[in-house]
């Protein structure tokens, strides 16, 4: 009975175990279904598959505010102007503009053979179409670029003028931004609020689907032939199709370029950027983002650090060098300005300037009276010395870990840090429930500190004052800086705002961000323009 | 029967309204401001948050602000998304079949995967393939999700290009996401599995029936595994349920569509209306599930059948 029942059990177990085989086969010959199908797309060598780290919100150029929007956007809309590297400006779809002597009207001429993906002719009303959609329902960055624009008026067919309300420097540069992309009119009319959804611009890529969560398809606009002047290309694009693909997960993000299931995929951590570069097969390209470094912002309006010395110590006692180095492996720049080193007016005499000094530190806390307790945290009155630190959930660029650090080096000069990390941090900085907050932002003029310094632009005002400052200099000096035409005497102005930042303590630049893309050797010609972001107009994938 | 399926509809119902209210209640007592998150700072000023707060009659006191959003979701109405601001039902619709196809191959991954393991490691009971059948149990209760993914994902994806590694097109982006979450359940199966056999096979009867002479397999597999299945089928209408919330997690690695996602999404940008739907229609899968395990009770165990 015995040997009878393991035989039957044998034989069971021999029959499941052929089934798995089986099963396995089924796998194999779905693997060659993969790899087959890897040929095929490596073979057409006109798909390029961009993994992207998070998902865009909207791809109306005039109503997102993401970096990642704009990445995908870009390509579907073209801009009036282009900015050069070195900062200057060329004709896009504007073949020239005329700048009045008060500086406050700008008269764009236009190109005549351009048509939106939907057939429409471009025009000056189109332009004038586009900043009527943009003030109605404007969110995102697209208003603030635009500074003090006060209407634009059509003077004929393919000529439209920008009546500004005062001088405003950075308006070329807004305009050469994708967040100032030209939308086709009808499309802005037909779709309503659901434009984002269904974008039409003149670009070399038109928008096809998108799966939300998954993947943003595009496809190449055949008639395209007025490209910006910094690309090769004067046709249409080499790419066929153009796909952006969602994939939030980072390593499964990486693993898409590594198995070559996706062609490049971006922002590749830290960690993995060497052992990329080691793939003979993968390539790793890294831009400078352009705009304000990652930087702590210490919110001026709070007690006790209001204090300029209060908040000087907390400087003196954070060691950013040791934070970079632990966190980000030698990837990453430190930064000393809130500005980035290529942007108009950085100033390169803040590098090496701030160095760390826990008993400086120690010294002006004992000056303002706070003791420490029994258990380290200093008090005075009574109450402890308290920073609120407000960090945005996920945690992006690690930037949970760099709070987490801080907490840890204060807690040797008797701060106690109480991190707040969530993803809703519009309600504490709506109710000026924070003592320090991190941001970076990405913009290619200087004038982007107007935005995060000027008195009348607190977070509730639409602004980005997360430092709550209102110093009537500091405001007077933006305003020249956004008025003056003269780069030098430009450059001079942002100097001193940079310096007082850092002087009074106001913000502690901590990281410069690299824009990293991992991308198969078989991708080429992936450019970055000024702010960092890739450009696929001119890649080809050559096997 | 028709009692039964009355009455079990009945519950089924008020578990929708329940889940539905528990829901609105968190979310309304959880901090941070819907409105100032929505507006991104782009407020000019109190009056006009106050507008806005209105517009999404928020203003309302609590009760209202529930019966209101009862009544536009009997008229299937679900509202807009806050974040961006698509029509919740829609986007609901898009993402349903990708998070059902995951729950559906998980399900069949756990319940083969489990029975077949659990009945061979109770027959084995002590030997190798007991060893191994409680090692792939414990495996996968343990293993967070997370975790297995990311491994499956290097070895079939990265190192042998055998599978997709991510997207939610085609039937093999299904294979490792369904396997990864198949394991949870299979962990808890093979245990019942084995646990209720290893109980039924001393029963007297079945040594009655081995006495008779039956075949050692008609003895294990029609009436042994039979018993020991009631007590394993209530475990898949619980598994069911966490399969369910392990999308959310599976659906990230793998970077699939799916309601998980974004009821995560929703959840962090306090979205209510887009919460509020996708609770809605877990609620109304998972009670759909129960109620079809209870009728296939009566199909395993003939006393139930004749009980009804």
């Amino acid at each position: 009975m015995e040997k009878k029942q393991t035989k039957k059990w044998l034989q069971s177990t021999a029959i499941t175990l052929a089934a798995a085989l089986l099963l396995a086969g089924c796998g194999t010959d779905q693997g060659q279904g993969t790899s087959s199908a890897q040929a095929v797309s490596a073979g057409s060598a006109s798909e390029l598959t961009y993994a992207l780290a998070t998902s865009p919100d909207s791809l109306d150029a005039g109503a997102s505010g993401f970096a990642v929007s704009h990445r995908v956007f870009r390509n579907i809309f073209d801009s009036l102007v282009s900015q050069q590297k070195d900062g200057t400006f060329q004709p896009w779809l504007a073949t020239g503009w005329k700048k009045s002597e008060d500086g406050k009207t700008y008269t764009f001429t236009l190109r005549q053979d351009v048509t939106f993906q939907d057939g429409t002719k471009f025009n000056a009303e189109a332009v004038k179409a586009n900043f009527d959609h943009i003030y109605s329902g404007g969110r995102g960055q697209s208003i603030a670029l635009l500074g003090p624009f006060q209407s634009a008026e059509v003077v004929d067919e393919y000529t439209i003028k920008i009546i500004l309300s005062k001088p405003f420097e950075p308006l070329l540069s807004g305009l050469s931004s994708g967040f100032l992309g030209i939308s086709s009119p009808k499309a802005i009319q037909e779709f309503g609020d659901q434009y984002g959804k269904h974008p039409v611009g003149t670009g070399p890529f038109k928008f096809v689907k998108w799966s939300e969560n998954d993947e943003i398809v595009l496809e190449k606009n055949p008639d395209y032939k007025w490209g910006p002047p910094t690309a090769e290309n004067k046709g249409p694009s080499h790419l066929d199709k153009l796909i952006f693909k969602i994939i939030p997960e980072e390593a499964t993000r990486i693993g898409s370029v590594q198995s070559g299931q996706g062609l490049a995929a971006e922002t590749v951590p830290p960690q993995l950027i060497s052992a990329l570069q080691n793939d003979e097969k993968l390539k790793v390209d890294q831009s400078i983002t352009n705009g304000t470094a990652f930087s702590l912002y210490f919110n001026t309006k709070n007690e006790p650090w209001n204090d300029v010395k209060a908040r000087k110590a907390v400087h003196l006692a954070i060691d950013v060098d040791t934070i970079v180095n632990t966190l980000y492996l030698g990837t990453y720049q430190r930064a000393w300005s809130p500005l980035t080193p290529g942007m108009l007016g950085y100033d390169v005499t803040l590098e090496n300037k701030l160095a760390p000094d826990v008993a400086k530190a120690n010294q002006y806390l004992d000056e303002l009276g706070w003791k420490k307790g029994a258990d380290g945290i200093r008090e005075k009155d009574g109450k402890k010395l308290i920073i609120r630190y407000l960090e945005p959930s996920p945690n992006r660029e690690k930037r949970n870990d760099i709070a987490a650090i801080v907490q840890q080096q204060l807690k040797q000069i008797g701060v106690q840090v109480n991190l707040t990390i969530t993803k809703d941090t519009n309600t504490p900085i709506s109710k000026g429930e924070y003592d320090i907050f991190g941001n970076s932002q990405v913009k290619a003029d200087p004038d982007i500190l107007t935005n995060l310094l000027r008195s009348d632009r607190m977070f509730t005002k639409g602004g980005t004052n997360w430092a709550q400052l209102s110093d009537p200099n500091i405001d007077k000096l933006l305003e020249q800086g956004s008025s003056e035409s003269d780069p030098e005497k430009r450059k001079a102005i942002y100097t001193k705002i940079q310096q007082y930042m850092i002087e009074n303590a106001i913000a502690l630049p901590i990281y410069v961000f690299p824009y990293t893309v991992a991308h198969s050797k078989s991708v080429e010609g992936l450019k970055f323009d000024l702010l960092g972001y890739p450009q696929f107009y001119d890649v080809q994938i050559r096997n | 029967m028709t009692g039964t399926i009355a009455t079990r509809l009945l519950t089924a119902a008020l578990v929708v309204i329940g889940s539905s209210m528990l829901v609105f209640v968190i979310m309304y007592v959880l901090p941070g401001d819907p409105v100032l998150q929505m507006l991104d700072g782009n407020a000019t000023s109190p009056e006009a948050i106050e507008q806005v707060r209105k517009q999404l009659g928020l203003d309302q006191p609590f009760y209202v602000q529930f019966l209101q959003y009862f009544l536009h979701l009997l008229q299937g109405d679900f509202g807009i998304s806050r974040i961006d601001s698509s029509p919740v039902l829609a986007k609901i619709l898009e993402h349903v079949p990708a998070t059902l196809a995951l729950t559906l191959v998980s399900a069949t991954v756990s319940i083969l995967v489990g029975t077949i393991l659990g009945v061979l490691s109770a027959i084995h009971r002590n030997g190798f393939i007991d060893m191994l059948a409680r090692f792939v149990g414990l495996f996968g209760i343990s293993m967070p999700t997370f975790w297995t993914g990311i491994l499956l994902l290097l070895l079939f994806s990265i190192q042998l290009g055998l599978l997709p590694i991510a997207g939610s097109t085609g039937w093999k982006s299904l294979v490792l996401p369904g396997i990864t979450l198949g394991l949870v359940g299979a962990g808890l199966i093979v245990r019942m599995v084995r646990n209720t056999m290893l109980e039924v096979i001393s029963e007297p009867y079945i040594v009655t029936l081995r006495a008779k002479g039956l075949a050692e397999q008609a003895v294990m597999y029609r009436h042994a595994l039979r018993n020991a299945l009631i007590p394993a089928l209530t475990v898949i209408g619980v598994m069911i349920g966490e399969l369910l919330s392990g999308t959310v997690v599976v659906e990230t690695v793998f970077a699939r569509q799916g309601i998980g996602r974004i009821l995560a999404d929703a959840i962090m940008a306090k979205d209510l209306p887009v919460v509020q739907g996708v609770v809605f229609f877990t609620a109304i899968i998972y009670v759909l599930v129960n109620f079809l395990v209870d009728i296939s009770y009566s199909f395993v165990d003939p006393r139930i059948r004749r009980s009804q």
